[in-house]
Formats: structure tokens, sequence, C-alpha cells
């Protein structure tokens, strides 16, 4: 017997357009259950960088939904990612975030394994009177089922059946690109991670990122720095990029951004930047045209906020950031930030790109605050059983087409929906693109 | 030497929390040099705070007063959901340590608890970590040129503002 009906939880009627999401999937602890299990542990999950372990020997460690992991670069070279368990009584191998190490030597019972996970050694293991069936059993880390690595990103999945990487992120990859390519050295994460948690639901957070809606609503308080900021053009203040953009400006006229859809849940929402000082990037604006062509340039100036589900958000906007959600509980969710940057900028482009993304991306900062506020307020609202279906998922449900559109040709982009909105439309229709695809990770156990 | 003795860099500790428990920002701000550093630096994966704010990621970091001011102006526009019910909070500063360094200039090692309520939520939360202030003597007055925030548990729980470190 399934406890859940995908129909109850997900009103997905094209035709009648109709999009609607029921609150249970914010607040039912049965089926936050279910998600980790099914969602996060059971299909592909983005786990970190491969700068992020770029010697022999280095490691670092993360979570798969509720599974601790360490991704390890074994002595040749070679990236392996295993559950982070003593297979002798389960105890979390690795502690620390990140270090180098030819051995791991569980603090328990000394079990010692090399940096590709084989096992080196078993305390007395002689002495132990083992019996031949223990000895015939496999005492190395247990390896994910599947990994991958997309241009430095790395990726893995509990679940060996599912599609590969590439299928998974198909036209995703291309937006990857546009991050990658800023430099010929790749991209690195600024040292310092910022950590923090809300009370509420990681969907809020998903559809957050994709949410062009808010921005004036749930911002103004920023926005009236920026307008200040802007006139005042003095050295002392934080400059902003954001600022120099009219995509979020109601007064804008004509196409300002959209959104695209991808498959398996991948989302974009993007708006017209001009390539100016006013971002970081412009010390490379000619060189980029020149290595990449002036359309693929100018898309690297957009701003573009993509999701690729369910837990990488890279946020191209004010400034730069890759994002990892991860689900607590139904309404608790830990995030994890960083800045991210292409590596070899000028000392000048580096320190402001890190200025304007302590101002708009940190918990300490003055915008982020106003969003998981309000995640926690809307978490409030989600107990609300009468009229379980919110209305948050239909704006742009009659602008949205399949395919790409002309800004998308521009770069070969393909997605499976798309819309091209002015700064007023702000879509909605494309978090439909995250339902779908949590359901069909869903769909083995919803009826 | 003109130096600030233990006694009275304390005080100014103490008189810049019982502002921040006050919300009395002005006079905060008024603490505080034109060109004064306020920085709370991030904590990396090794373990070790960050270092250098411009190569390197704060949680805060701003030179110059008047970024504080901007701060100030966001948190009384109104137009701030996370700062329209305002947490209460009080600031605990204990183990200081003033240290003359030049003619003029105090360095101040302190530590602090800020205990914070969020009223909207009914949820509390302590706030704890070390502060580093250079006193400087300006305009005649003893004002902060430069303080560090080393805040220990540096996952936040929803948000975190200037009042609540």
């Amino acid at each position: 017997m399934k406890p859940f009906a995908l129909r109850d939880l997900v009103d997905d009627r094209p035709d009648d357009g109709v999009f609607r999401v029921n609150r249970a999937l914010f607040r039912d602890p049965a089926l936050f259950d279910l998600e980790m299990k099914h969602v996060f542990e059971g299909g592909w999950i983005f786990i970190g960088l491969s700068t992020q372990a770029e010697r022999p020997h280095d490691y670092f460690t993360g979570f798969i939904g509720r599974v601790p992991i360490v991704v390890s670069r074994d002595g040749a070279g070679e990236l392996r990612c295993f559950v982070n368990a003593c297979p002798h009584k389960g105890v979390r191998l690795v502690q620390k975030l990140c270090g180098n190490a030819r051995r791991h030597v569980c603090p328990y019972h000394s079990w010692t394994f090399d940096s590709a996970g084989a096992n080196r050694n078993i305390k007395w293991q002689k002495n132990g009177c083992y019996s031949p069936a223990f000895d015939e059993e496999n005492h190395d880390l247990a390896p994910v089922a599947r990994f991958g690595e997309y241009r430095g990103f790395l990726f893995a999945s509990l679940k060996a059946d599912v599609p590969t990487l590439d299928e998974h992120l198909g036209e995703a990859r291309k937006l990857i690109d546009l991050i990658v390519d800023k430099s010929p050295e790749g991209v690195e994460l600024v040292p310092g991670r910022v950590c923090f948690t809300y009370a509420a639901n990681w969907k809020m957070q998903l559809e957050n990122c994709s949410d062009q809606y808010h921005f004036t609503s749930t911002h103004p308080s920023y926005i009236r720095i920026l307008d200040q900021r802007a006139k005042e053009q003095s050295a002392e203040v934080v400059r902003s990029s954001i600022g120099a953009a009219d995509f979020w400006q109601e007064d804008a006229s004509g196409v300002t951004g959209g959104t695209m859809s991808f498959d398996h849940g991948h989302v974009l929402n993007w708006g017209v930047m001009p390539v100016s000082a006013a971002l970081p990037e412009f010390e490379h604006a000619e060189t980029w045209a020149r290595l990449h062509g002036a359309a693929k340039r100018n898309w690297m100036f957009n701003m573009r906020n993509l999701t690729v589900f369910p837990n990488l958000q890279l946020a191209e906007n004010a400034s730069s950031q890759m994002r990892v959600i991860r689900p607590i509980a139904a309404n608790l969710t830990e995030m994890q930030t960083w800045c991210i940057a292409p590596r070899g900028e000028s000392d000048e482009a580096r320190s402001f790109r890190i200025r304007q993304y302590e101002d708009f991306f940190n918990p300490t900062g003055m915008a982020t605050p106003d969003d998981t506020v309000c995640y926690e307020e809307a978490q409030l609202g989600m107990a609300e059983q009468d009229r379980p279906w919110l209305q948050g998922h239909a704006r742009g449900l009659t602008a949205s087409v399949e395919g790409g559109n002309d800004y998308a040709d521009m770069i070969e982009l393909r997605p499976a929906r798309s819309v091209l909105a002015d700064a007023q439309l702000c879509d909605e229709s494309l978090f439909g693109s995250y339902y779908r695809a949590w359901a069909a990770r869903m769909a083995g156990v919803l009826a | 030497m003109i130096a600030l003795g233990q006694v009275e860099a304390a005080a100014l500790l103490y008189r810049e929390g019982l502002l921040l428990d006050r919300m009395d920002f002005d006079a905060w701000l008024d603490l505080y040099t034109p060109d004064c550093v306020f920085w709370m630096p991030a904590w990396r994966d090794d373990g070790v705070q960050t270092v250098d704010p411009d190569r390197e990621l704060s949680l805060i970091f701003y030179r110059g007063r008047r970024n504080l001011e901007d701060r100030v102006q966001r948190i009384r526009s109104g137009f701030s959901v996370a700062s329209v019910v305002m947490p209460r909070v009080a600031h605990m500063i204990g183990n200081v340590l003033a240290e003359p360094v030049d003619e003029g200039t105090t360095r101040v090692d302190s530590s602090f608890i800020v205990n914070v309520h969020d009223v909207r939520t009914n949820r509390s939360h302590a706030y704890f970590g070390r502060y580093e202030h250079d006193l400087v003597l300006h305009e005649g007055d003893w004002k902060i040129a430069r303080k560090v925030i080393r805040l220990m548990n540096d996952v936040v729980p929803t948000m975190l503002d200037i009042y609540g470190v």
C-alpha cells in the first residue's frame, strides 16, 4: 500500500492550464523520508568540485542525502567516492571537511584504508578467530554506485540504475560551460565556506533561486541601498553589479530575460546584463569574445540562476555563488555556500566579486536574511490543510513554449521549454520542471 | 605616551555592547572612525579562519563606516522582513585584555556571548567568539578603528545582523 498518490500532491494538467503543488510536499515528515531515500539517495546528486581534492591523497567529505561520503584522490591521481563509514561498526571514518592522507584509520578500532578505499589493515586479524565466511567478505570502503565528473563538477548516485551523468545533466552542461569557460584554468572556490540553516522545507530554497517574482518585493531594503550607492559613486561604498542591470526594474521594456527548463529537473532563470565594468568579469570581455564568440561572451555576462536538480544552485547575478542544499527535516534545511570564481582573475576583480557576494548572498548580509525569513513564514502557512493547493506555480503558463528561442539559439541551447519575459512576467511555470523530476524520482513509491 | 588603560578600554567595549543591546545605532556608529574596518572572517574547510579579506570570503567585511550606515539604514527601513520584528539581544563581554600598540592606539582582545531572542519565531540562540578591537584617539575621543569578530559557532540559524554579534 503506497501512502501517497501523485495526483494528490502535484496537480499537473497542462491541457486545462493547471499546475498546482500541494502544501503537504513542504510539511509532511513521511513524505520527507521518502524524498530523502528516493530523490536524494536514489539519483544523481552534486557532491563538490574536483578542485576540492587536487593533489594525490587529497580528500573532502560531505553527504549524499543522509549518508556520509568521502571523495578521495588516490595515489595515481584518480578521484573516487566512498561511503564515509568503516565497514566494521559503521563509524564515520573521516571527520575533517578536507585534508590530505595516504591512510585513513578508523578512530574506533583502527581498521585502516588507503586513499583508493582499499582495506590495508584489520587490527590483530590473525588472532581474531574470524570464520572463513568473514575472510571472504570485502572489507574495503564501499564505493558509491555511480560517480562522475563534468568539467570539475562532481556528481554521485547511491543507486546504480540511473541514466549516465551526461544524460542526467543534458543541456545544463552548456550552462556549466558558461561558468567554467571564464578562465582557461577553470573555476575555484574562494576560501571560506558559509553555512546556514532555515526552519523550512528544502524546496523553498529550490524555488527561490529561480523565482524572479520575489526580487523587488523581498529585497526593497537592499535595492534602496544599491540605488543610493549608484548615486554616490564614492570609492568607499561597496560597488554593485546588479544595480546596473534592468532585468528586474518594473519599468524596463522589451525582453529582459526569461526562463528555460531542461529534462531531469534542471532550470534556468536569466536576465540581460550589459557587458559593462559593473561586473568583475569585464576585464575578460574582449578575450572571451575572441575565444568563445560574442554571443557566448554576452551570455557569460547575463544574470543566470541555474539549478541542477535537486541540490546544486549556481547563481551568477550580484556576484557568483555555488550553493548546495541539504535537507535535514521536512521543516529544516542546511545550506552550504561558496563564492565560485574564475582562476587567475586579477586581485581587483576578485576583491570586487567577494565584496558584492558578502552583501548579497551571506546570511549575515543584506538580502539572503529576507529570503530565509520568508521561507520560514511560508513554512508556517504550509500547515493549512483545507485548501491544500498552492497558487505559486501559475505565472507564465500561457507564455511557456516547447523548445528554445532566439536567445537560446545564440549558444545552441536546447531547453525542453522556455519563456521569454519582460520585467514583470516573472515566470513560475519553470518550477513545474522541478516537480516533474521530483515525481519521476518518487515514481516507485507514489500511487 | 597616550594610552588607553585596561579599565577605560573595557568600558568602551561595554558601551558598544550596551548601545547594540539598546539598538541605539546612531550612538553605536559614532563609536567608529570614518575609515574603520569592520570584519567578521569566515571559516575555511581546513579549520582556520580566512585571513585575507580581498582574496578570501568573510561573513562581513567593510572598509569605511559609511557601509555600516547602510546596514543600519536597511534595519530601520521598514522594507526588510528580517528586520520588521526585531530580535532582542544581550551582549556579554569578558576576558578583556588591553595592550598599548603605539602612541594613540590600543589593541583590545575580549570574549563575547551575544544571546539573541528571535521574537518572530520565539527561538533563542547564543553567538559566541572573540573580539579584537583597535582603539585610536580620533579628534580627542577614543574610537574603534578596527573590529574583528571571530565567530566560533558560524552555522547561522536563518540570519545574523550586525547587532547579533
